[in-house]
Parts: C-alpha cells; structure tokens; sequence
C-alpha cells in the first residue's frame, strides 16, 4: 500500500510501540512528538493519513486538525481518543475527521482504519490528479474549441452546433477533433467525464 | 452614651433632647414604660417596623412581636419587675419582629433600663435588623454545602479520569508491541532480538502502569491522614450555626444535649462536620410534612462505650422502610428527588477511615436516629 503513516502523540511509549507495528505490517510511518512539530514539517506533498492523538500539551488533537483544514489538507485523520473523550471526538467526526479509535485498541482494528484512510486518500488524490490534468488540457483550448466542447457533451449533433455559432458542419467537426485530441479523450463519454471534473 | 450620663430630669424632656440623635441611629430604639406602652419610637424604627411614631405611641409594645415571642413578652416584664430577674437585660438577643403589614422578620434586641425623675420604669429597646445577615449567612451556608458536597464528588470524578488516562497510555503500548510481536512471530525469518525489543518495552511499560496506580494509591492515602485534636463542642459550634438555619427555615426546632465530659478526638475535622452536616440535613428532609409537634431534631453527644464516643442524631420524621434500609448506604441510593446519592455512603467512609462507624436506629416512639461513634482516648 502506498502512502505513509503519520504518527502525532506525545506519549513516547504509545508513539514508538505504534510505529514498530506498523513496521511489522510493511507500513511506512513517520512521528511526530507534538502538534507543533507535525504543522511545522507539513507539507502539500504529504500522501497517506494521520495518526493524531486528541488530547496533547500544547497544540490539540482539534486545533491541529483546524489548522490542517486552513491549509487545505486533504490528508484523512484517524483521531486516537482516550477514556470520556467521545464528546471531542464527536466533534472532530463532525469537522470531518476520517475516524477515531479509543485506546487501548486491537491492533487488526487499527489496522483496518489505517488502510481504508490509506485507500480513500489514494481514491481522492486520483481524483484530484485527475481533476488537474483536465484543467491543465481544458486551458489550452482556444475560446470557441471550448464552446465547441460544451456543446459536445450537452450531446448536441454537429449540425445543430453549426447552426446555433454560425459555422459550416464542416469547421465544426475540425473543431471537434481538435478538443478531443488536445483533452486526450478517447470517447465522447470520457470528455463528458473530464467536463464534469471541471464542473465542480 | 450610657444611661448614667443622662441628668436626671423629666424624662421627656431628655428623650426631646435626644431626638435628633435617635433619628440618626440606624438602629431601631425604642422606649416603653413599665407596662410596655410605647413612648418614644425612632426613625429608623417607623422604616423597619412600618408605623409611624404618631400611631404606635401609646400601644403595647407586643404588637411588633411575633405571636410566639408576644405571649412571653408580658410575662417577662412581670417577672422581672417582682423578682428582677434579667432575661434580656443588658444581654440582648434574638426575636422575631412584626411589621404593620404582618410580615415577619429576626432581630437582635439589646435592652437597659431608666428610672424618670419620680422613680417610675422605662426600657430602652435597641433592634437591629438580622434579614440581611440571615440571607448572607444562608448563602454562605448553601455555598459551603455545595462545595463540600462538589469537591469531594469532583475530585473522585476527577482522580479516576486521570488515573484512567494515565493508564490507557502504557496499556496501549503493551497492545501494540505485544500485537507487533504475534504478528512477526507468524512469519518463521523473524529475528528474535526485534521480538526482544518490543518483549522489553512490554516490560517498562507494565512498569509504568503499576507505578501510575502506587502514585494514586500515595495520593488517596495521604488524604486521608489529616487528622487534628479537637473536642465535640469545637465541631459543632462550627456546624449549629449552619444547621440552625436551616432548621429554622423549615419550622424545625433543633435542640442540642452535649455531656460535658467527653474527652478530646483526633479527627478531620472539616470532614467530621460534613458527616454531621449531612445528618442534619437528611433529619430536615425526613420531616418534611411532618405535624408541627414532632418538628424536633436532637443532636446529643455521650460515652456509648469506654473508649468510644457516640454523636446521635435523631429526627421525629416518617421513618425508613425495610426496602429503603437496606440500601441506605449504598453509593447512589436516594429516595430524594435531587439527591445524588452519595451523602450518606460518604459519611460511612468518612466514619470508617476515622476507625469508627455510621449505622441508624429506629426511634421507640417515631422517626431514626443516625449514630456516629468515634474513638476517644480517654475513657468516659
């Protein structure tokens, strides 16, 4: 499984016996001793999910994960709560948080939150690289291959296109062309893919 | 000023001299003559009785009394004329007064006496207002209670989710090392000493958890070895005042029956009163409803055995079923509405770490009586 592990709990003992069973299962981690540390090292390029313990000195659980949302973080985080901190994790759940798990837990339940925080992320970041590349190819289309476009994927005849911006069928289907091979779609029902993509 | 530096001349003539100092004073005063005819009534009397000097001068002075302190009234006076026998002379103390509109309210009286020119009798009455007092003392009452009540609650609240947390850390590690180490043992090219490693962190981290529960069980220990000498007319002075109120607000007489030879105790002091406190309160909430007469609690304190002091109290009210026995002292038990139930399977604790104990008793005629024995050095 791709992607990495990032463990934030200022407890030495929970955080190295973490990372030693995520060794054991050939999960790459990386830890961290405090919020602080984990928002000082983040970076855009970060690919797995966090590990992040709710209740810390310092910087909690919760503002690490208000601060992450003003970055635009899209890394999911798994909360690790403690005995009567099901109020907080309620609210974290409710920020948006990918789960939480009480301590002490087992370790396959763990695991199984790991990898469909791990599996979720790679989904989203397909998306998103999915997205880009549309957006990177839609923006080197001339203005009226993309009214082309859009009329395309409304599912409009090329005849009907001509008619309505005034041109001959003819330069309508070089147009055409031209937006299918410059959006790299290899079907119509592709390109309506990719324009929703941009939809959003 | 005091009476002997006044000339003797007409009284009235005195009492008009002194007019403009009475309407200064903030306490009521107040003269009547012999037969407790009102003569002279102040300013700050016609504000805290509502009459004015004109409508009350010449009425009886019992008419400012409430019913209970107006039958003994006369005969007081009598009394004292006949044998000079001083009830409130010179000592002053605490009524209920009776506003124009019927309303009651407690006072402080302080009474001295002047003879006029020829010879006859007037009393001096000076009253103070004690509502706001009693409010203030009321408050402070219900605030002690409640932090008494709260702060222990808390702070065994408090202590488990700590010790809790404090646990959860190293037990987590042990699971994840201990759950690393089956994994890896699965696969037969593991290397023992990576096993080793995480077999040592198991180790320190059961260590630390037992250290976690030494270090609370030092905490708890600690608190409950205060212990200070002290006698059982010291703890309740510190609690009548407070029971006395509210006693009083609930129409309760409190009456109070302590021998004068008990030995010294070494206890907690404030806990012992809180104990007491509690007692006393629950006695209040028994009668409740209860026909005036049987409104009496009694808190007496006696040698029960050598060595062994007793402080019962005993309320008139409804009594205790044999369900409701049963389960009086478990934590969380009540039969109140608004209780928590923990009052009186604290009191037990409490009594127990002092190497005593907390039972009840039925009353012959009506109600329980609650009995806290403690151990005295000297015997009785």
């Amino acid at each position: 499984m791709k992607g990495t592990v990032f463990i934030v709990d200022d407890d030495d003992a929970v955080r190295d016996s973490l990372c030693f069973l995520l060794k054991t299962v050939d999960l790459a981690s990386q830890t961290f001793t405090s919020g602080e540390e984990f928002l000082q090292n983040y970076d855009e390029e970060m690919n797995g999910c966090i590990l992040l313990d709710i209740r810390m000195p310092g910087t909690s659980g919760i503002e690490v994960q208000k601060k992450l949302q003003e970055l635009a973080c899209k890394l999911p985080i798994i909360f690790i709560t403690g005995h009567g901190d099901v109020p907080m994790a309620v609210e974290a759940m409710q920020s948006g948080a990918f789960d939480f798990i009480q301590k002490p837990f087992r370790d396959q339940e763990l695991l199984d939150r790991i990898y469909q925080a791990l599996e979720a992320h790679e989904a989203d970041e397909e998306e998103a690289s999915k997205e880009r590349e549309a957006r990177n190819r839609y923006s080197g289309l001339t203005p009226r291959e993309k009214e082309v476009m859009e009329f395309v994927v409304k599912g409009a005849a090329n005849k009907v296109i001509a008619i309505d911006l005034g041109v001959s069928q003819r330069t309508v289907e070089i147009h055409r062309a031209r937006v299918m091979e410059k959006m790299e779609a290899r079907s119509l029902a592709e390109l309506v893919r990719m324009s929703m993509l941009l939809e959003d | 000023m005091s009476a002997s530096s006044i000339p003797t001349e007409d009284p009235n003539v005195r009492f008009s001299q002194l007019d403009s100092l009475m309407n200064a004073m903030v306490d009521a005063f107040i003269v009547i003559d012999g037969s407790g005819n009102i003569e002279r009534f102040n300013k700050a009397a016609e504000d805290m009785f509502g009459y004015a000097a004109d409508e009350i001068q010449g009425q009886n002075i019992s008419v400012l009394m409430a019913d209970h302190d107006r039958a003994h009234h006369d005969k007081y006076i009598s009394r004292y004329r006949k044998t000079g026998k001083k009830k409130v002379i010179g000592v002053g103390r605490e009524v209920i007064g009776r506003r124009s509109d019927k309303s009651e309210f407690p006072a402080d009286i302080a009474v001295g006496e002047v003879r006029g020119a020829d010879g006859s009798l007037h009393f001096i009455g000076l009253v103070r207002d004690l509502t706001e007092l009693r409010e203030a003392q009321a408050q402070s009452f219900r605030q002690r209670q409640e932090m008494l009540n709260t702060s222990r609650l808390s702070t065994m609240g408090e202590m488990a989710a700590a010790m809790a947390h404090e646990l959860n850390q190293p037990l987590s590690a042990i699971a994840n090392y201990s759950a690393a180490s089956l994994r890896l043992l699965k696969n037969e090219n593991t290397d023992l000493d990576t096993i080793k490693e995480a077999l040592e962190q198991i180790n320190n981290q059961a260590h630390r958890a037992s250290e976690v529960i030494r270090r609370t069980r030092d905490f708890t220990r600690s608190t409950e070895t205060r212990r200070e000498m002290t006698t059982v007319p010291d703890i309740m002075r510190e609690v009548l005042p407070l029971a006395e109120l509210d006693a009083h607000a609930n129409n309760i007489a409190l009456e109070v029956d302590i021998a004068d030879n008990l030995a010294g105790i070494e206890v907690d002091s404030l806990q012992i009163q809180q104990v007491l406190l509690n007692l006393l309160r629950n006695g209040v909430d028994a009668m409740q409803g209860v026909e005036p007469e049987f409104r009496r609690i009694t808190v007496s304190a006696l040698y029960s055995a050598p060595g062994e002091l007793s402080i019962v109290v005993k309320d008139q009210g409804e009594g205790i079923s044999a369900e409701t026995a049963e389960k009086l002292f478990n934590p969380f038990f009540t039969t109140k509405n608004t209780g928590m139930g923990m009052g009186l399977a604290i009191c037990r604790t409490i009594a127990e770490a002092h190497s005593g104990s907390l039972e009840f008793r039925r009353n012959p005629d009506r109600g329980v009586s609650f009995v806290l024995k403690l151990p005295t050095k000297a015997t009785g």
